[in-house]
């Protein structure tokens, strides 16, 4: 409600994550629901075959031109550490089933936390009521699809895990941050965990599942000198198990990154302001690339002619060095889908390629809406929304620089590390928060500093990026959109801005 | 209709059954409709109801919680097995229990929570207004793009039910309507606005037209916006900006914010924390207005609570558990601030204005930026630049920058015009000691 225009994109737990939990303790709720293999449609879903036609039929009873059903089954799990001790567990299920029905672009929707034919039939009926003449149409018979991606570790899921082995990575990430420094006064660690079952179904005879896991381990840490304090944050997840802890990221590396921080901010000063050459560094700097040109490039901004970027395709918006893409293909990502919340196949869709606008993020709406091919980016929050255009993984490509080039380079000015977020709206200005940074001086970083905000207008900015590294790095984050969060990655080089507005205390 | 409060009672006793020392259970059910319009056309119609439980139980001072959409009785069983079993992984905390039984300070029926217009109200009627709204902004010509126009409605209950003998639960209702748009002479270089309303009862929302002419003139005068230079001066914060300033002191006040250190508010009760001229309530029991409830999450009373007296801190919003590890009563918070906001003055905003040699009036933000650990703040900034008393040129591409605790204690005049429609409220502030970024 309220008009909610803005985009935005935070670090960190976002509304709504956080209070989740663990199906380690016990059992399973619903039993069955074999992951990701062949099989017809998840076992939650209560439906034959032909009730969920007659549904769907239902659905364009009104004179709609498409009803889709999406059925979801969501258990996740957290626990929590804090002041040495395991403070909080949680256990979370949300099944239920969401009825789409379009008409030209208009959209009606529907759902219920009622797995009954009666019910769903009461959601069609609201959905079906963005149309009002008396169609007849009828949907065509499903055909199982089965998604050609496997795009996930569903070797060790979390979610199956027991509470002792999740506790102990909390464990470790915890004792790392508290131990990193006398100087940290307070620590946090959590781990959030889900299993995902959705089901597609629609009018155009589509019938896909995907099981998908997701999961974050983070940990917060406080450092305290001379009445100072300040906070730093490192997290580490994806569509991942166990193995991932285990083999891949040490929680014991994630505690020390979070504390690092925050002793490093005690030392912080305000950056100098006004414009100045700023350099990103690779970590997590792609939060600008996901508000200056993701969002800008979601195809809903532009069949309306609301974003900046809706008129520009095929005309150069970028500096020529500048390549930039959303990738929901990368295996084990937080992004990434082996099929988008509309049963699309996922891709990696070109966006900007030397400098040149090439492509939006489609759904299914804005695909037809703009005449252009479905890419896979149509994603929504949960079974009480309605997909609409989303990034997954979005990405700047690497450049040819060495990254200590680029620092050396700069005479004076700004180099951001860590973020809080961004926001954007379809003006194409936008913001970051950099929480941690440091200032250069001929070519060396010197102090550090704390409390800016970036700000620009995604055009401008993107010609005034002058030098790419050939280093990679990614942000892991929760976008929201219209109300509705989903988790997304974002990737960039270390690159070099010519100008750029940095506030902060004159 | 299934009855919410019998399912929470029952599942009560069947928790103690199966061990556990103490529970709670919130439940909730509700309908809500929604409509955007976007250039005269329905583009979105959204109905639906929903209805879920969560539940905490707590066994040999060890918590565990959980949450269910599937109210089936096999399912929200199974759960409260597991949380049971669960409980026993978390570490023991003597401060992990239920609030003691306490009487309501107001009754649910008297604070005007539920209003039946919300429920009555025909979607065709709700069409027509956003209709209007976006034709009205439309209808100038300096609006290029309708970012679109809406109309919520949301009804239903609050249910919370625990082992110490609370069980109670209220009816609410709330409507809402907003429209958003774009104005600017160059593509490249335009401006967005707008403006919403929201009452627990359809009469009482302002007309269609007050809202449309507030966006209309809230999204043109950001028209031909320009950076200027970077700075320190006065700003004043108009009623809706101050009150996100108020939203981030109510981030630094919550309990678990406090104990964890992560606030710089932390430790300083009984200090002086802001100017003389500053008092901030949190109040949940002012009939009909939007932060108002009988009780919060834990089934502890509302009340009116005095936050900041004369520039002194008296309280924390907390919630049962943050109150124990402070050695504090609970504040009635756990579900968050209720009506929170900060005692008006008598000067309209025109005159604080005029009061201003050179400094920027504030109407629009954006980004995050805000850190409860130092009260750090820096936002991208977008207003009207102010010389000799007067509102000039729109500003924008600007950030502005300083910290919470500094500008509580330099907050020169307050404005008379607190808006009651929203639940964080402040009225225009004029305030000193900030930084502008720009060129």
């Amino acid at each position: 409600m309220n008009g909610i225009r803005r985009r935005d994109f935070l670090r960190g737990a976002a509304a709504g994550a956080g209070v989740v939990a663990l199906a380690g303790a016990g059992s399973q709720l619903v039993s069955g629901c074999s992951a990701g293999g062949g099989e017809a449609f998840s076992e939650f879903v209560p439906f034959s075959l032909e009730e969920m036609k007659k549904l769907l039929d239902v659905g364009l009873s009104k004179g709609g031109d498409f009803s889709e059903l999406y059925f979801e089954y969501r258990i996740s799990g957290s626990i929590g550490m804090e002041e040495d001790i395991v403070k909080s567990s949680s256990e979370n299920i949300s099944l239920g089933a969401g009825f789409r029905v379009v008409k030209g672009s208009q959209i009606g929707y529907g759902y219920t936390n009622e797995m009954t034919f009666d019910s769903v039939k009461q959601a069609a009926l609201s959905a079906a009521a963005i149309a009002s003449s008396s169609g007849k149409g009828t949907s065509a018979d499903l055909t199982v699809e089965t998604p050609k991606h496997k795009l996930y570790d569903m070797a060790l899921p979390l979610v199956k895990q027991d509470v002792k082995s999740k506790i102990e990575l909390i464990k470790s990430a915890y004792d790392a941050a508290k131990n990193y420094d006398p100087r940290i006064v307070k620590t946090s660690s959590s781990i959030y965990d889900e299993l995902q079952y959705v089901t597609i179904a629609n009018s155009e005879g589509l019938l896909v599942s995907d099981v998908r896991p997701q999961t974050r381990l983070g940990v917060s840490a406080t450092a305290e000198e001379n009445d100072k304090r300040n906070t730093g944050y490192w997290s580490e997840g994806g569509r991942v198990g166990m193995n991932f802890f285990n083999k891949e990221k040490d929680p014991v590396q994630i505690g020390k990154r979070a504390a690092e921080e925050a002793i490093i901010l005690l030392g912080a000063k305000n950056p100098p302001v006004g414009e100045q050459i700023v350099v990103l560094s690779k970590d997590q700097s792609g939060v600008m690339i996901h508000e200056a040109v993701g969002h800008p490039l979601e195809a809903d901004g532009n069949w309306k002619k609301q974003s900046i970027m809706h008129d520009k395709l095929g005309q150069m918006v970028a500096n020529e060095i500048v390549t930039i893409y959303d990738d929901a293909t990368i295996s084990d990502y937080r992004g990434s889908l082996n099929v988008d919340d509309e049963g699309t196949p996922t891709e990696n869709v070109p966006l900007i390629e030397k400098g040149k606008l090439v492509g939006y993020l489609n759904d299914r709406i804005g695909a037809k809406q703009l005449n252009h091919k479905m890419n896979g980016h149509g994603r929504r929050e949960s079974f009480r929304h309605f997909p609409i255009p989303r990034m997954n993984n979005t990405i700047l490509a690497k450049g040819d620089k060495d990254p200590e080039e680029i620092i050396a380079s700069v005479p004076k000015g700004f180099y951001a590390i860590s973020y809080q977020g961004g926001m954007v709206d379809n003006t194409g200005k936008f913001t970051f928060s950099v929480n941690t940074g440091y200032m250069i001086e001929n070519g060396k970083l010197t102090y550090p500093v704390k409390n800016a905000t970036l700000i620009g207008t995604n055009i401008q900015i993107l010609k005034e990026v002058d030098m790419i590294g050939n280093d990679t790095g990614f942000f892991l984050g929760t976008c929201g959109k219209e109300g509705q969060s989903v988790p997304v990655t974002c990737g960039t080089p270390t690159l070099r801005i010519r100008k750029m507005t940095v506030g902060g205390s004159v | 209709m299934i009855n919410l409060q019998k399912i929470a009672e029952e599942l009560v006793q069947y928790a103690k059954k199966q061990g556990a020392d103490q529970v709670q259970i919130n439940a909730g059910r509700n309908s809500n409709f929604n409509v955007q319009v976007r250039e005269g056309e329905i583009e979105e119609l959204k109905e639906a109801g929903s209805t879920g439980i969560s539940l905490k139980i707590i066994k040999d001072e060890k918590v565990a919680d959980a949450y269910s959409s599937d109210l089936s009785e096999d399912t929200l069983r199974k759960l409260v097995d597991n949380a049971v079993k669960r409980a026993q992984y978390t570490s023991k905390d003597p401060n992990s229990k239920l609030p003691e039984l306490e009487k309501l300070t107001v009754s649910p029926e008297s604070l005007k929570l539920y209003d039946e217009s919300v429920e009555a109200e025909p979607p065709e009627n709700k069409i027509a207004v956003s209709k209007q709204l976006e034709k009205i902004l439309l209808s100038d010509k300096r609006v290029k793009v309708s970012l679109g126009s809406g109309y919520g409605t949301s009804y239903g209950e609050k249910v919370v039910v625990n082992s110490n003998g609370f069980s109670n639960s209220y009816k609410y209702s709330s409507a809402s309507c907003y429209v958003y748009g774009q104005a600017g002479e160059d593509q490249n270089n335009m401006f967005e606005d707008g403006w919403s309303d929201t009452a627990r009862a359809i009469g009482k929302l302002d007309p269609p037209e007050k809202i449309a002419k507030t966006a209309i003139e809230r999204v043109v005068r950001l028209i031909g916006a320009k950076k200027i230079k970077s700075q320190n001066v006065p700003i004043v914060f108009d009623n809706t900006m101050a009150s996100s300033l108020l939203r981030f002191l109510a981030s630094c006040l919550y309990g678990s914010s406090i104990y964890t250190k992560r606030s710089f508010l932390a430790g300083k009760i009984g200090e002086k924390i802001a100017g003389d001229n500053i008092t901030v309530i949190d109040d949940g029991t002012l009939p009909a207005r939007p932060g108002s409830r009988p009780f919060d999450s834990e089934g502890v009373p509302t009340r009116k609570n005095s936050i900041i007296e004369n520039g002194v801190l008296k309280n924390y919003l907390l919630d049962s558990y943050s109150a124990n590890k402070l050695n504090m009563k609970s504040t009635g918070n756990a579900s968050g601030t209720t009506n929170f906001y900060i005692q008006p003055g008598s000067t309209p905003q025109e005159d604080i204005i005029k009061s201003v040699e050179k400094g920027l009036f504030l109407t629009k933000t954006i980004g995050q930026g805000t850190v409860p650990t130092s009260g750090d703040i820096s936002k991208g900034a977008f207003g009207l630049w102010i010389e000799n008393g007067r509102l000039t040129y729109p500003v924008a591409e600007i950030t502005f920058s300083g910290n919470l605790g500094d500008a509580l204690k330099n907050i020169e005049t307050i404005g008379d015009d607190l808006d009651p429609r929203r639940s964080i409220t402040s009225p225009t502030l004029l305030v000193n000691g900030l930084s502008i970024s720009g060129l």
